[in-house]
């Protein structure tokens, strides 16, 4: 280069380009002007410094093109030549994600076919750009193997593996694998995964490369129980095997109905199951369609533990510098003198234990009320058969630990009717299942006072309820008719018939709860942790799949998402939140940070503001 | 509510929960009506401490369209207004408790409506209170509520009085007005006892001095509401520093090796080692063990729920007070207190009821009511029963020691409830002032000859017939009958009846209800006096309480009491009328006649019952004759 030329190159970096062009410009202008008065070519180098071809070209464009041609022309690509705008993306996204391709030759999307589509279609994109278009829509190849894979040392025969993601993102769902060569393949529905749209994916994920067989692998949705999906597995279990995986196993769906295929392919087939459903996991991976969580025992807290121990409180648990008590301190001991007061006065007390933080923050407190002696009262789970299994495991362990007597009841007659929350609805279901319950269980049992978790905070007709709250021999609550209760003073007394409901943890909020149970490391159900579970989304909330019991509506399919529950009832009218938070920390940080009140999970809340009061006049405790 | 605290909240949440682990407590009462706008402040604390989540706003504003009296304003009063009823009356008539906290505290607020016929509501709320908080419509100064409320904070105990001076948004923030308002209250307070009280000038609706100053009120350099509630002291710390107190709650022997008494420290510190006096006993021994799951505890301070062991085998039970030995509580069954009445069936002295104090429970008699206290003019007026927020200075006796402190000194153990012992309910409630006598000093006199030496020398046993029935129904004929019955057999037996009580012993008394349950008492004291004497004793009287009744039978021993129903419907004995009184009492010329214009509450486990409408006088004689033998009063000669 010349030293004109390294001169001009550092106008490139110092200048801004439109001076640069227009610069440019002009020297090419002067030596068209140099060239038309017949100044010889070298000289016109050297004058403009730029190159003789240059020279000739830009005479040339104002031979044919006149002064206009020899204008700068635009640099870089033109606005929008490859960049799509948003009106655009929605139309292909539309298109690439919502709807099969319509090449015969390839049942799923790839880059490939993709851009031959938006060639036809009059888009200019590289194949390349075509691919940052999809990642910028979220859709990448899967990886080459799932956690869960690793994790359970678990591989999945026969080759070759496709694994597959599902995500629902906007209202969509859109299937994505990998093939051998990690090639992304994919294909995408308007609305949720449905059986449907599955199986139709599954089809045409056979009819991928030439293998005659193949593993599939899916995370993100739960089809071990979809009798449509196992339908399809049973008849393509000759040359396809399909797992799910979740985040730390891996699962083999395994074929349908046992008997029905016992019936048409006899003794042959016998063997066959029993290889498809063992022999090719070469690890000892347990089969069963679904896996229990492990539940969290007191070590599992060591964090809040050991935080803990390093708080400055002093040797006998007060203020540092001072006697002043904690607000937890003074909470706790409220609700420890409400329950002496109670088994100092009451003929027959009894705790109800719904298997909540609530009920377990009141356990602990019973524990330290009458240590060292055993709480003098059993517990009562009113058991409405429909709660998480996690919760039953849950139930019969602390009870265990703590050496409570446990009660449950469940109202029979209800089960015989066959009572459940689908077909007859939550409010029905609850009012049998529950309300009818309890009276039940109070009239058989003859308890004449019992504990119960509510917290005035919870909702605004609680706010005014007492502590000790009466209940008529028809287990009624009148609001009109409350004992006032001043100091520490609880009149205990009733007639006979009557009952009381006690509520230790009256004055405690949402908060407190949290940080009791943290700062005492109190173990609570593992579905107050964020996990991937698999869930349906009806009417905006998320339920969960608990077990085999839940229809699914037609179509339905549980996604596998990453939720916890703020409030535990029964599953099918429990709403989850999705939450990556895994330790009391997060979910207090989660519920300090997200504000959406407490039994906004609950679906018999949702009604209107006023029924929660009606139930509690009908007896709801 | 401050952003250091949000901002530990998003990036060190250990941090954060340690932070708020180390808050305190406070409880707090706001005193106003609606129209002071105390819902709207509660709402505002609720509001402004961010406690409120999304849904329950949502809630709120959809509520505010529905409901609402600040346009399209947010109401936040529509936070705090709860149960169905009230909403849709536009006024909160319970006691609510809410909850909210800051970065140093924790709060309890209850909520009480401020109307007269809501004392009582009032009552309950601040007995848990450590601070009033006390609304005034700055445009309307003091009125003769804010004195109704400044009296009872005063008489409940509270320490800690903000009088808030609302609304200075509709006077202009002006500085004369909110001068004006303290120099009137500075004068009244002192009137009932309030030495100091801490005033500011506030707008609930716009903000000023709840959380932050504002630029309003530039002339006033007090603290705002929030700061006042986040550093005043709370109670149970002053408790600390009285003397020593402990109800027994509960006797812990899970085995014969431990005997723990658990209780909540109601005021002073404990330590192992400490000698300890317990009430009304008078036994003494030292701590041994303060235990806790947690273990043992080095020292326990009022308000922890403990249980202490001693180093004596002492007898201690429910309702015994634990106190030091320096300085222990007094102990007996005579004193002056003040009392609140909180039921609509009204107090009539020489009533029994039970009295639940500290952990113990005990029947108590007001045997006088010295004067009513007028909450809006604190005037003292005499009078004869206690209504429905009726507050009134009586003298109490109770059927046993008891042992107590001041109330001005102890919430804990001076303060008391009145149960009804038929209905069970809370019926008043009460503050002890001091005993009227040290009842140590009167003991019952033991005697040789009891009431069975005298029974076995009359061949009988001695009870009560207590005939209860309507005027005319037949009570005094078949008693007479009955008594001749028994003489003829040799039986001892007295008849008490109108004749021999009304113009002698009761003469004094009209038919009144409270008179009536005088008339009755005394008449259950002479029976119960003859009872022992070794008689059976006949009493035929209306006694149309079942209270009374109740009282009587409470006297004697259980199976000496024998309830005699004579039933009879109202018409039939007005037919009769063999004195006729129930003409006179048609005519209005008899007030308070049983069956007319005054109850008769019929018996629900009388003993025998005598339809005198199917049998005649002598066949119900014979009736009741019968079945004094069957349980054996009699023999079967």
């Amino acid at each position: 280069m010349t030293p004109d030329s390294s001169k001009t190159a550092e106008t490139v970096t110092s200048d801004d380009t439109p001076l640069l062009s227009e610069s440019l410009a002009n020297r090419r202008r002067f030596a068209v002007q140099m060239r038309i008065d017949g100044s010889p070519l070298k000289t016109i180098t050297q004058t403009t410094g730029l190159s003789a071809p240059t020279v000739i070209a830009a005479f040339k464009a104002w031979n044919t093109g006149g002064w206009k041609a020899i204008e700068p022309a635009p640099r870089g690509r033109a606005a929008g030549s490859r960049q799509l705008d948003d009106a655009q993306q929605t139309q292909l996204q539309r298109v690439l994600l919502t709807s099969p391709p319509n090449d015969g030759d390839s049942p799923l999307w790839h880059v490939g076919n993709a851009h031959n589509y938006l060639t036809e279609t009059g888009v200019s994109l590289t194949p390349r750009s075509v691919t940052r278009y999809l990642a910028l829509w979220g859709l990448t190849p899967p990886p080459r193997k799932f956690d869960a894979e690793t994790a359970s040392d678990c591989v999945p025969v026969p080759t070759p593996v496709y694994r597959v993601t599902v995500s629902t993102a906007d209202g969509r769902s859109v299937f994505a694998t990998r093939d051998p060569r990690g090639k992304l393949h994919w294909i995408g529905f308007d609305g949720p995964p449905t059986t449907d749209r599955i199986i139709d994916f599954l089809n045409r994920l056979t009819r991928l490369g030439s293998s005659r067989s193949r593993s599939i692998v899916i995370k993100g949705i739960d089809i071990a129980r979809t009798n449509a999906i196992r339908a399809w597995i049973t008849e393509n279990c000759c040359n396809t095997d399909v797992f799910t995986a979740s985040a730390a196993s891996l699962t083999k769906i395994s074929a349908l109905a046992p008997q029905a295929q016992h019936a048409a392919s006899v003794d042959q087939g016998n063997e066959q199951q029993n290889d498809l459903n063992v022999s090719r996991l070469t690890m000892n991976q347990s089969s069963t369609a679904r896996q229990t969580e492990p539940v969290p025992t007191m070590t599992d807290s060591n964090t809040a533990a050991s935080i803990n121990t390093t708080s400055s409180a002093t040797a006998d648990g007060l203020l540092p510098g001072s006697d002043t008590l904690t607000h937890l301190q003074r909470l706790e001991a409220e609700s420890i003198h409400i329950m002496r007061e109670v088994v100092a006065e009451a003929d027959n007390p009894v705790m109800m234990y719904s298997i909540g933080k609530d009920s377990a923050v009141m356990l602990h407190l019973a524990a330290k009320a009458f240590y060292p002696a055993p709480p003098p009262f059993p517990l009562l789970h009113v058991d409405t058969t429909w709660k998480f299994r996690a919760m039953y495991e849950f139930r019969d362990r602390i009870a265990k630990e703590l050496g409570f007597e446990l009660l449950v009841h469940i109202n029979q007659e209800g089960v015989a009717q066959g009572v459940n929350p689908f077909t007859h609805g939550s409010a029905l279901h609850t009012d049998i299942m529950k309300t009818e319950a309890l009276k039940q269980a109070l009239d058989k049992y003859q308890f004449d006072v019992a504990f119960g978790g509510a917290r005035r905070d919870e909702e605004k007709s609680r706010a005014k309820e007492r502590i000790f709250s009466f209940r008529s021999a028809q287990h009624r609550w009148e609001p009109k008719a409350q004992r006032p209760e001043l100091w520490r003073q609880y009149n205990t007394r009733k007639q006979k018939s009557e009952s009381i409901r006690v509520f230790p943890l009256s004055n405690w909020t949402e908060l407190d709860i949290w940080q009791y149970i943290y700062r005492e490391s109190i173990p609570i159900v593992p579905l107050y942790y964020a996990g991937e579970r698999p869930v349906v989304e009806r009417d905006g909330t998320l339920i969960m799949v608990d077990d085999d019991r839940m229809p699914l509506h037609d179509g339905e399919v549980p996604q596998m998402r990453s939720v916890r529950f703020r409030t535990l009832g029964c599953y099918p009218l429990t709403g989850a939140v999705e939450s990556t938070a895994a330790t009391l920390p997060d979910i207090i940080q989660e519920m300090l940070l997200t504000k959406t009140s407490e039994r906004q999970g609950r679906m018999i809340d949702h009604d209107n503001a006023a029924s929660m009061e009606k139930k509690k006049q009908e007896g709801y405790f | 509510m401050d952003t250091a605290a949000n901002d530990l909240l998003h990036t060190d949440i250990h941090q954060y929960l340690h932070q708020h682990e180390n808050k305190t407590l406070l409880r707090f009462i706001t005193c106003g009506s609606v129209d002071d706008g105390k819902s709207t402040l509660i709402g505002r604390l609720l509001y402004e401490s961010k406690v409120l989540f999304e849904d329950q706003l949502d809630a709120v504003e959809a509520d505010s369209k529905k409901w609402g009296t600040q346009g399209k304003e947010m109401d936040f009063a529509l936070l705090v207004d709860g149960l169905a009823a009230e909403r849709e009356q536009g006024i909160t008539i319970d006691v609510a408790y809410r909850f909210f906290a800051t970065d140093q505290r924790k709060f309890i607020v209850a909520d009480t409506p401020g109307h007269e016929q809501y004392t009582r509501n009032m009552v309950t709320g601040a007995s848990t209170a450590d601070v009033a908080v006390i609304l005034v419509d700055a445009r309307q100064g003091i009125l003769t509520q804010t004195r109704r409320h400044s009296y009872l904070a005063s008489l409940i105990g509270i320490k800690n009085v903000v009088l808030a001076i609302n609304k200075m948004d509709l006077v202009g923030y002006s500085e004369d007005k909110y001068q004006a308002i303290i120099d009137d209250y500075t004068t009244f307070a002192k009137q009932v006892n309030i030495e100091h009280f801490t005033p500011i000038p506030m707008s609930a609706l716009k903000g000023d001095n709840i959380i932050e100053p504002g630029n309003a009120m530039p002339w006033y350099r007090g603290t705002t509401l929030m700061s006042y509630l986040e550093t005043v002291k709370v109670n149970s710390d002053r408790m600390q520093e009285q003397p020593f107190r402990m109800p027994v709650q509960w006797v812990n022997r899970p085995n014969l090796d431990f005997r723990g008494f658990a209780g909540t420290v109601a005021s002073g510190v404990i330590k192992p080692g400490d000698a300890i006096r317990v009430q009304p006993t008078g036994k003494e021994s030292t701590v041994k063990r303060i235990v806790t799951r947690d273990g043992d505890l080095e020292k326990a301070v009022a308000g922890q729920s403990v249980t202490l062991t001693m180093n004596d085998e002492i007898d201690i039970s429910r309702g015994d007070i634990i106190s030091t030995v320096d300085n222990p509580a007094s102990s007996a069954d005579q004193f002056e207190s003040t009392v609140v009445w909180m039921h609509d069936d009204a107090m009539l002295p020489g009533r029994p009821y039970l009295m639940k104090i500290g952990t113990r429970t005990v029947t108590a008699t007001i045997t006088d009511i010295k004067y009513e206290v007028n909450v809006n003019t604190l005037e003292h007026t005499a009078c004869k029963n206690l209504q429905l927020n009726n507050i009134a200075v009586c003298n109490i006796n109770t059927d046993q020691q008891v042992a107590f402190d001041a109330y001005t000194d102890n919430r804990d153990t001076g303060g008391f409830i009145l149960i009804d012992r038929i209905t069970n309910n809370t019926v008043g409630a009460g503050m002890l002032h001091f005993a009227l006598r040290r009842s140590d000093n009167i003991h019952m006199q033991a005697v040789d000859v009891d009431k069975e030496i005298r029974a076995n020398l009359k061949n009988q046993k001695a009870c009560v017939l207590w005939f209860t029935g309507l005027s005319g129904a037949g009570k005094s004929t078949i008693a007479n009958l009955v008594e001749k019955k028994l003489a003829m057999q040799g039986r001892h037996t007295y008849l008490l009846d109108g004749d021999n009580i009304r113009h002698g012993l009761n003469k004094d008394l009209g038919f009144t209800d409270a008179d009536r349950v005088e008339n009755i008492r005394r008449i259950a004291e002479v029976a119960r006096l003859m009872v022992d004497s070794g008689l059976i004793v006949l009493s035929a009287f209306i006694s149309p309480f079942r209270a009374e009744r109740q009282m009587a039978r409470g006297m004697v021993d259980a199976d000496e009491f024998m309830e005699v129903f004579v039933e009879t419907p109202l018409n039939v004995a007005e037919e009769r009328d063999v004195k006729g009184l129930y003409k006179k009492a048609r005519r209005g010329e008899l007030k308070n006649f049983t069956g007319i214009d005054s109850p008769y509450e019929a018996p629900e486990n009388a003993e025998l019952l005598l339809d005198t409408s199917t049998m005649t006088a002598e066949q119900a004689a014979e009736r009741v004759i019968k079945e004094l033998r069957r349980r054996g009063i009699i023999s079967e000669d």
